[in-house]
């Protein structure tokens, strides 16, 4: 049995990588990884928001079942807690504060790194890629050195790509040499552009999103450092990589990522690596991140798993293709209220449909005709009550 | 019901624990040292294995020091009581009255940091708090500080302490893994230097519950009920109604009913752009 790595990056626009049509060169490490992977062409997130998003990767249910509770429900099963059930090595390592111990994140891990304890400034609010990649640094040259023979299962999660988007020179020069921001400027960028959400002027924007990518450049230097560190083990571990949300600059009149369910948000990179296996095969129904922890479950040669809404990616020819959903709160700006309403969607093939229960709007989108979905059909497309009954079947069933 | 095997591996750990309580009573005199008890398990079976060590050796049993954060299970201030009498440990309370003082005694209340004295508001600012006013809650981290880790570093000063004994445990929280059994901890601003011994940092959680059992150790009744990890009252919280060491303690999370660092976890969200 071989070990697992998940690898996941914050707020990670699948149109960053250069693999999927980008032109900047954003992601040469992630990119050359691809020959060796199984691709998954559409991916999507359980939700837009870490809060989300996350339930869906690590516990294979949706963000609201059980109702809306500051911490992980008891209800919800950590892929951590299943693999560390059946005797597994379980690491995680990451600096989102939403994925802390507070929260309830830390259940099934032998080792446990939420980076709480440690120093941030306000430029840099979490504890960066090159950091955590020392940490799991450490703790793998500990576990060889004991050499039991038990697989593990490691998680890396990297927040860098997270606002405030403060590159560092080197990575913003690549993107972009005529940008001559200092870091504080990028900061006020941040306070009174990005937090108030203000699209307002589309040479901001730009900017915002060059610094964006600049940050794009400098994880993807983190994922090929992090490679290195795991490069005793590839041969005999699995790594699957993906992202929780996406961000949004100003596709629908916002900035960040807010409880809304387009794709710039909720579409995801997702790939499984395996070294000499895959041969650069992409697979293209779409699929939901809701199915990576009964992956990884089946990666262990754990066969069910209670509560696991999803199904496993592998082997992909037994995958059976299906609707994807997901859900959130309508919230703007970065802070869930009281008042906030429900959001969901649910993507059949080339259709997607979102109801916002706060509004009471129906939104229908044909992702092929119009991927940056602006027409909304809802009146039109002959499918929309079909759509309508599946999303509301789910709803009431999930 | 354990078997004999299990029993001698038990045997096994206290004997470890023993030689660590060797090692500290070389170097202090016993009136120089502490064994810190908050009536929880860990400790009490931290003082039950010196108490038989110190019998043994015929050496005096060190005193005991338990802090009060002001918002505490009767059962547990009970359980101190009683046991202090029944095993003749010499137990002193510790106390922060200035906080508790100007929070009025109650839960929640907001204190002003320029209601508190000196000592304390130089400690909220070595923290790195800026903070003009904070809830009372003994588990948060600014509350935490003050009610224990600033009262545990005057008990050591105003007592000329050199050595203590913590009944840590490596499996506690991963957080934990790599404490050794004897760290010295440099003096620094407000924090007199002192040595820290944790003589059962190698028993499990099952180890406890097993050794606690079998040897007829005393306990807290609040395990009985359901609690795994007893910390301030009002932030324990019972993991399920049956006893702790019937409950699955390898695959469930000790700590999960208590609070960490909930504003430390609040500032990094509101760096994050969040609140």
């Amino acid at each position: 049995m071989k070990n697992t790595v998940l690898l996941t990056i914050d707020a990670l626009r699948r149109d960053s990588f250069g693999c999927y049509g980008n032109e900047r060169t954003l992601t040469p490490f992630m990119d050359s990884l691809q020959e060796q992977s199984l691709g998954f062409g559409r991916a999507y997130s359980t939700g837009p928001y870490t809060q989300a998003s996350f339930p869906g990767i690590l516990t294979s249910t949706y963000y609201l079942e059980y109702g809306k509770q500051k911490n992980l429900p008891t209800e919800k099963t950590l892929i951590s807690e299943v693999l560390k059930k059946n005797k597994f090595h379980t690491a995680g390592f990451h600096s989102n504060p939403y994925l802390s111990a507070y929260f309830g994140y830390n259940r099934g891990w032998d080792v446990f790194y939420d980076s709480m304890e440690d120093d941030v400034t306000d430029l840099y609010p979490f504890i960066r890629g090159d950091a955590i990649v020392q940490k799991v640094e450490d703790w793998l040259s500990g576990y060889m050195s004991k050499n039991t023979g038990t697989p593990f299962f490691l998680w890396v999660h990297f927040m860098d790509v997270h606002e405030p988007y403060i590159p560092e020179e080197e990575y913003l020069k690549t993107v972009d040499e005529s940008v001559t921001l200092s870091k504080e400027e990028m900061f006020v960028m941040f306070k009174d552009v990005l937090l108030k959400r203000d699209t307002s002027n589309p040479d901001t924007l730009g900017l915002l999103k060059k610094l964006y990518d600049a940050k794009v450049l400098e994880v993807d230097e983190y994922v090929r450092r992090l490679f290195g560190i795991l490069e005793d083990v590839l041969n005999e571990t699995t790594v699957i990589f993906g992202s929780d949300h996406g961000d949004e600059f100003g596709e629908h009149g916002g900035l960040s990522h807010d409880g809304k369910m387009y794709s710039e948000l909720v579409r995801v990179p997702l790939f499984i690596y395996e070294r000499g296996r895959a041969e650069g095969e992409v697979y293209e129904p779409p699929i939901s991140n809701i199915d990576i922890s009964p992956t990884i479950a089946h990666l262990f040669e754990i066969r069910e798993v209670d509560g696991f809404k999803g199904s496993s990616l592998l082997p992909i020819d037994e995958y059976q293709a299906r609707s994807c959903f997901g859900e959130a709160t309508n919230k703007r700006g970065h802070k869930e209220k009281e008042e906030d309403r429900p959001i969901y969607y649910c993507l059949k093939n080339e259709r997607k449909i979102i109801l916002d229960e706060g509004t009471g709007t129906w939104e229908l989108y044909h992702l092929k005709d119009d991927p940056g979905e602006k027409k909304n059909l809802i009146d039109e497309d002959e499918h929309a009550d079909i759509l309508k009954d599946e999303l509301q079947t789910w709803i009431k069933n999930r | 019901m354990i078997d004999d095997k299990r029993i001698e591996e038990l045997k096994g750990k206290i004997e470890k624990s023993k030689e660590i309580f060797g090692q500290a009573f070389e170097r202090f005199k016993p009136e120089e040292t502490r064994l810190i008890w908050s009536g929880g398990k860990d400790s009490t079976l931290t003082l039950w294995i010196s108490r038989q060590y110190c019998q043994e050796k015929g050496i005096d049993l060190p005193k005991a020091f338990t802090i009060d954060e002001g918002d505490a299970f009767e059962e547990i201030d009970d359980f101190l009581h009683r046991y202090s009498k029944e095993w003749h440990v010499s137990l002193d309370w510790g106390r922060n009255d200035d906080v508790l003082k100007a929070a009025g005694n109650k839960l929640n209340a907001e204190v002003k940091v320029s209601d508190l004295s000196e000592r304390n508001q130089a400690e909220i600012k070595r923290i790195g708090f800026e903070l003009e006013r904070f809830p009372f809650e003994a588990e948060s981290y600014v509350g935490n500080h003050l009610m224990k880790t600033v009262v545990f570093n005057k008990y050591i000063e105003d007592n000329d302490v050199k050595a203590v004994f913590q009944g840590l445990r490596w499996d506690e929280q991963p957080a934990r893994k790599n404490d050794p059994y004897v760290e010295e901890v440099a003096a620094a601003y407000l924090v007199l230097a002192h040595t820290r011994y944790r003589p059962i940092l190698h028993f499990t959680e099952r180890d406890i519950w097993d050794t606690t059992l079998h040897f007829d150790i005393p306990y807290c009744p609040l395990y009985r009920q359901g609690y795994r990890s007893l910390g301030a009252k009002t932030t324990s919280l019972k993991m399920s109604d049956q006893p702790a060491w019937e409950q699955d303690l390898e695959n469930t999370v000790e700590r999960a009913g208590r609070r960490q660092d909930k504003e430390k976890t609040m500032d990094r969200l509101r760096k994050l752009g969040y609140m």
